[in-house]
């Protein structure tokens, strides 16, 4: 670690060292041996700023005075050789191009063509996106023990290596989003707690995909072309994921075999047709379900009543012809979605239960414009639960 | 942190704590492991007052004693544990704990309570970390917490940023925008930012540099855009910026206006990388350590353009259409370690390498080099080039590597340093 110069405050406080108010006459030593511990505290003091947040740009700026530093020392240089060790560190430290401030290697947008070598051992987070990488090799992550996490955005990786994952038992954010792979790659780390591998050409999500990867509550797998037979049976056994999106895909239903700890579910842009008795049958944990952008005719009767705890619901831009029923049994619905939809009635009771005070949120967000239903058709009653008159969307009109 | 400074102030004589305990406390600190603990042991010291007064009237050494003490206690309880706090640190928090990134619902909600943290639909919200990438948004989404560090909005369709976008997002650090297709940027949306430091917007549409950048932005990325000019004003202020990445833009020469960086006090690292410009930008700041221009169009280094560049370490030139390195543009960077100029038409190897005292790594494989001097590389006397060569290439040269005597590069740090032959050391 650098050590941080004293600030100017110090540098005062410094000047007072010969200063003879603080010398005394009886006991020379002593008070000699004092003053040196006195300005060793001074010092100290001003070492220990208030608590104030260093962050790793802050590092870097130090870093760069230690560099002018040397430069000064090298100006009066004769002979001395020792400098020559710093230099060399400095320049293996980051590959070229890059940026290493303290542990985060920033390489994006430099169109590197592979993983580049020596990055630094110690490493939290490299950042690759956006190059023009093409295949992940065996080493080229090895020793690389402290990662935390890896960026691979928006390269051109077909191949990873089955073991170029190997020892980062410390990775918990892994980008693979826009990329050409085809399929989850194998032996993903174990703790990674995000994954996103959004906008690549998956088409299979084989079983054990994700095995021993209990810590993965981040799932972004969207706009990958998986149809419900592409999920295998099991593919997602033992995960305890709480967001899973996979958007823009080739689903037809919902699936029945995604983790049953979701907390959050998105399938918008799918061809999903309709919605199922069973389908939420295993995610009773759901607040939030996002079904936009999909080919929805109808939601079957009593298949809402699996999920008592969501709050949010995006069913627009679907075919419904009526309001889903069993809206109006969600205690805790505060937002739902249904505009751009064939909705031709509404009902009084549809959205709020016929007794009053068993509805434990107000509803913040109903959204009904773009529908045949005409809002004059609609009785006031019918939102009775609602916390006020903004939280409806009736008219032919977006709210802006 | 007050409190233990009061507590402190009050106590008056002390046992006397041996020195080697201030030492270790001082070790402590220096090596990182500083900590409140040392707390505790103050449980022998009595009441009473210290003053200014006080410090002027008692017996000298008394006093010193005493300021030392309490000027030792009081740092001791200043010193405060080391927390580094950038860009991923509120994720890389979470190491600590294994705990679940949203918090797993309660299993009986309090009624009438609007459920759950504020989090735009689809997006992740955890440790501050605002996560609305690939979503296909359209705008900038609202109901973001307003207490948001890291907004991240890549990957998706926002054409526009508008004047409320980011209103109220005080304590954001950084702002992704990355892959959008933003063509304006209203005067005033960030305006709120005033803790903003890293900006990036790459991968957009934008005509021209944004007016009304926030002045703590320590990191600028707008690379891939369609950034025409780099006008005087439009850095204006911006002394916080260390990092400035503006490549992939069809930039040109005479679209850079001279004094455009002028404000760029503490820039060290800057790349206009892959833009149609022709020459070196004229007036880069002094600070900076990394430049990188390379994929560009530059026919000529000329000194003068890179006289004031003092500190810089490493220099980028690839891939661009340079013939001549002029005479003296070398000692103008007396600390340049890394020279990249491969792939480009020079016909010699650069002069001043061999009077160079710390270039180490010279890339200069694809271009026109027809003959290799013996003191092209290396100075005649032993003992003037403070670092070896660590890394040479030039292969991909006319001249035949049987024709470059050995001796060449006696100050090479090893054999493997150098890459002769028509052939890429893979």
């Amino acid at each position: 670690m650098p050590k941080r110069r004293p600030l100017r405050v110090c540098r005062l406080l410094e000047r007072n060292k010969d200063n003879t108010y603080f010398s005394g006459p009886k006991h020379p030593d002593l008070i000699s041996t004092m003053r040196v511990i006195l300005l060793f505290t001074l010092l100290f003091l001003c070492h220990g700023k208030p608590y104030k947040p260093i962050n790793i740009m802050e590092l870097m700026k130090i870093h760069d005075i230690m560099q002018q530093d040397n430069e000064i020392d090298d100006d009066d240089d004769d002979d001395d050789d020792d400098d020559n060790d710093i230099e060399d560190n400095f320049i293996t430290d980051c590959p070229f191009g890059c940026q290493c401030f303290r542990r985060v290697v920033q390489c994006s947008d430099l169109g590197l063509t592979s993983v580049p070598r020596n990055i630094p051992a110690d490493t939290l987070m490299i950042d690759l996106q956006n190059n023009d990488i093409t295949e992940i090799k065996e080493d080229d992550f090895k020793k690389l023990s402290h990662l935390y996490a890896l960026f691979l955005v928006n390269n051109q990786i077909s191949k990873i290596h089955p073991k170029a994952f190997q020892n980062m038992g410390k990775l918990r954010l892994l980008y693979l989003s826009y990329n050409l792979l085809t399929q989850i790659p194998e032996n993903l780390p174990k703790n990674i707690l995000e994954l996103r591998i959004h906008d690549n050409r998956i088409n299979r999500i084989q079983k054990d995909a994700f095995k021993g990867m209990q810590f993965l509550h981040v799932l972004e797998m969207s706009a990958n072309p998986i149809a419900n037979s592409g999920i295998e049976l099991g593919a997602f056994n033992d995960m305890a994921t709480l967001y899973l999106r996979i958007a823009e895909a080739r689903l037809t239903a919902i699936p029945k075999d995604l983790p049953s700890s979701l907390t959050e579910l998105h399938l918008d842009y799918n061809k999903i047709a309709k919605v199922e008795v069973e389908d939420f049958i295993r995610y009773k944990h759901l607040l939030r379900l996002g079904l936009a952008f999909n080919q929805i005719k109808f939601v079957e009767n009593g298949s809402l009543a699996y999920i008592p705890k969501v709050r949010e619901i995006h069913l627009d831009n679907n075919r419904l012809k009526n309001i889903p029923p069993g809206l109006n049994t969600l205690k805790y619905l505060q937002v739902v979605y249904l505009h751009a939809n064939s909705i031709t009635s509404v009902g009084v009771n549809d959205f709020c239960p016929t007794r009053s005070k068993v509805k434990k949120a107000l509803y913040s967000g109903i959204s009904l414009f773009a529908n045949p239903v005409k809002y004059w058709q609609i009785q006031p009653a019918t939102f009775r639960c609602a916390s006020g008159h903004r939280a409806l969307q009736l008219g032919n009109f977006r709210r802006k | 942190m007050t409190s233990c400074i009061f507590i402190n102030l009050k106590k008056e004589k002390g046992k006397l704590v041996r020195k080697q305990l201030f030492i270790a406390a001082i070790n402590d600190r220096l090596f990182g492991l500083p900590r409140c603990s040392f707390t505790p042991s103050l449980s022998g010291f009595s009441g009473g007052h210290l003053s200014l007064q006080f410090l002027q009237t008692a017996q000298v050494s008394d006093t010193m004693r005493l300021a030392c003490l309490t000027l030792l206690l009081v740092s001791v309880c200043w010193a405060l544990p080391f927390r580094q706090n950038g860009f991923l640190d509120f994720t890389v928090e979470e190491i600590s704990g294994d705990g679940p990134t949203h918090p797993t619902p309660p299993e009986d909600l309090p009624p009438e309570v609007p459920i759950g943290p504020v989090c735009p639909f689809r997006c992740q919200c955890h440790l501050r970390v605002v996560q609305c990438s690939d979503l296909g948004m359209k705008n900038v989404p609202e109901d973001i917490p307003s207490d948001a560090h890291l907004l991240d909005l890549q990957n998706n369709k926002i054409t526009e940023i508008r004047e409320n976008d980011f209103k109220g997002l005080k304590g954001l650090h950084a702002l992704i925008l990355v892959n959008n297709k933003i063509t304006i940027i209203h005067a005033k949306a960030f305006a709120p930012l005033v803790n903003l430091q890293r900006l990036y917007l790459s991968k957009n549409m934008l005509k021209d540099i944004p007016s009304n950048m926030p002045k703590s932005v320590q990191e600028l990325r707008i690379h891939e855009n369609q950034i025409t000019k780099i006008k005087k004003a439009s850095f204006t202020g911006m002394v916080n910026v260390i990092v400035m990445e503006l490549g992939s833009n069809p930039l040109t020469s005479s679209g850079v206006d001279a004094d455009a960086f002028k404000d760029l006090k503490r820039v060290s690292y800057i790349r206009i990388a892959d833009t149609n410009i022709t020459t070196v930008p004229k007036g880069l700041p002094s600070s900076l350590s990394e430049l990188h221009l390379d994929g560009n169009r530059i026919t000529k280094v000329s000194a003068d353009t890179l006289k004031s560049l003092k500190h810089l370490a490493k220099l980028g030139l690839s891939n661009n259409e340079i013939s001549v390195v002029e005479n003296g543009t070398l000692s103008m960077m007396p600390h340049l370690r890394e020279l990249h100029l491969d792939h480009n038409a020079l016909t010699s190897v650069p002069a001043g390498l061999s009077d160079h005292k710390y270039i180490q790594v010279i890339y200069l494989h694809a271009n026109k080099i027809a003959s290799v001097g013996t003191e092209d590389f290396c100075p005649p006397s032993f003992n003037t080039k403070k670092a070896m060569y660590s890394g040479i290439s030039l292969f991909s040269n006319p001249v035949p590597y049987w024709e470059v005597q050995p001796i060449t590069f006696r100050c090479v740090f090893d054999r493997s340093a150098v890459q002769l032959g028509n052939y890429r050391k893979k």
